[in-house]
């Protein structure tokens, strides 16, 4: 009798042991899941294809389940507040904004062309215009990028404004070219015609330049901004800092030669997206775009 | 022996043969003896044309720097480059031109490229050094790249960009790569 209840006793525990070995286990192999909101540049479907393998990617480095979101520009903030994700891959004018109304956290910037992890906007017309400088293009017909473009919008609406031209009132007129490649639109506008003037970040003269789609005999340089951070990581104020610390370990670490398998393809990290590198910036060098928000009355220090 | 025509006929073009083996020789003995190519004149010789080149095929991007069109300059680098990817006085040129925007870490990388493929550059001896530019953005890097980094010890991107300041003034220094 004894015996018996013994044995009971002893099945009893070895399936309680099996039990919570498999169980435990489970709870190891399950990733936490963290969201990336990348801010759409062109497209969804491009945005996606740029960053996938870049997420993928932070996913083998920390061990952290990352799915890549692309997000509208205009929807962001909303999408942010609402608790939607871990981390942040924005440009510099919506990193600031984050940061001063939510305390969004800096990861790293990346680099890509000349000037690393920075760049700067231009003011650009065609060789043979007849416009020569910078007070010449009163009257004339501009195109400029997005509205929230650092280096395609805010950094040319400060160029004009410091050289006493008030966009809104001493232009002919300007325009916004509508749907994607806005940037490329408004550069190819003013090369053949559409436009006198255009706001060209200089990183995608530069590009244009490179791959032999423009030749810099083309257009005239009237004016150019200082350098301020290109595209920028960031991190929620909740995010944990040891993921924090991991993802910019894991992003400045980050080699040419790195790849991933996505869709059973192996493909470059840093080609796919379109980037050279990352690199850690410091909160403070992002002080002269504030001052040029600030100064073209810009977000987020926008006054009615 | 020589009894018979055919026999004199042969002897006598033996005799020519070793003649003319022998003053063969002695032409070449001469000409061994004569004053030796100047291989330093020849070195020089491509050495000035070299340079020629180069400064012939950048002066698009001279002229524009000259006349403080810098973005403009480094527009025509690229271009340029596309090329001539890997030409130190290319790389040189555009560390000036971006240390005159503002951009030194660039400068610095730039001009480290340019000094590890052509060392003539920290050479105050050579018609193509920069000596002198290349010790002005060293201090500053040092100075300020340097503030930076002490104030952020743990930031791996000024670290780097530091490195590259140190290596650069351990070659004005006069070390090897």
């Amino acid at each position: 009798m004894f015996r018996k209840a013994f044995r009971s006793i002893r099945l009893v525990v070895f399936v309680t042991l099996l039990l919570t070995f498999f169980l435990s286990g489970c709870k190891s192999d399950k990733k936490p899941v963290m969201k990336i909101g990348y801010m759409i540049c062109n497209s969804e479907q491009e945005t996606l294809q740029r960053f996938r393998p870049l997420t993928r990617y932070l996913t083998e480095k920390t061990g952290i389940d990352f799915v890549a979101v692309p997000v509208d520009t205009h929807d962001f903030e909303k999408r942010f507040n609402a608790g939607e994700f871990a981390l942040t891959h924005t440009n510099s004018l919506l990193y600031i904004i984050l940061k001063e109304k939510d305390g969004l956290k800096l990861i790293a910037s990346e680099k890509r062309g000349q000037f690393g992890p920075r760049t700067a906007g231009a003011i650009i017309t065609r060789t043979g215009s007849g416009i020569s400088k910078l007070a010449d293009i009163r009257g004339r017909k501009m195109a400029f990028g997005p509205m929230l473009a650092p280096t395609g919008y805010l950094a040319e609406y400060d160029l004009m404004a410091q050289a006493g031209i008030d966009p809104e009132r001493d232009l002919g007129y300007y325009s916004i070219p509508s749907g994607s490649f806005k940037h490329e639109k408004a550069i190819y506008g003013v090369l053949y015609g559409r436009y006198d003037v255009a706001a060209a970040p200089v990183l995608d003269l530069e590009l244009l330049v490179g791959e032999g789609k423009i030749s810099p005999d083309d257009f005239v340089v009237l004016a150019q901004s200082s350098l301020v951070p290109y595209c920028t990581f960031g991190a929620a104020k909740g995010t944990p800092p040891s993921v924090v610390e991991k993802v910019r370990r894991a992003l400045v670490a980050l080699m040419p030669d790195e790849t991933v398998e996505v869709d059973g393809e192996r493909l470059r990290v840093l080609k796919s997206a379109w980037i050279d590198g990352y690199e850690e910036l410091l909160d403070s060098d992002f002080n002269s775009l504030r001052d040029m928000a600030r100064r073209a009355n810009m977000p987020p220090y926008q006054k009615f | 022996m020589l009894t018979d025509g055919y026999d004199k006929w042969l002897c006598f073009l033996l005799v020519v043969t070793l003649i003319a083996l022998g003053v063969l020789l002695s032409g070449t003995g001469a000409r061994k003896v004569g004053p030796a190519p100047d291989k330093a004149l020849e070195r020089e010789i491509a050495y000035q044309s070299q340079l020629n080149f180069l400064k012939k095929l950048y002066e698009p991007v001279e002229s524009l720097r000259r006349t403080g069109n810098l973005q403009a300059a480094l527009f025509k680098l690229d271009e340029l480059a596309r090329t001539y990817p890997n030409e130190a006085y290319g790389l040189i040129l555009k560390g000036e031109i971006l240390y005159r925007m503002g951009a030194l870490e660039e400068a610095v990388a730039c001009y480290v490229r340019g000094v590890r493929l052509n060392g003539d550059y920290v050479d105050w001896k050579t018609p193509l050094s920069r000596r002198a530019e290349l010790q002005k953005v060293a201090d500053e890097g040092l100075r300020l790249l340097g503030d930076k980094a002490r104030a952020n010890p743990e930031n791996r991107s000024l670290a780097a960009a530091l490195k590259n300041v140190y290596y650069l003034r351990s070659r004005l220094a006069g070390g090897c790569d």
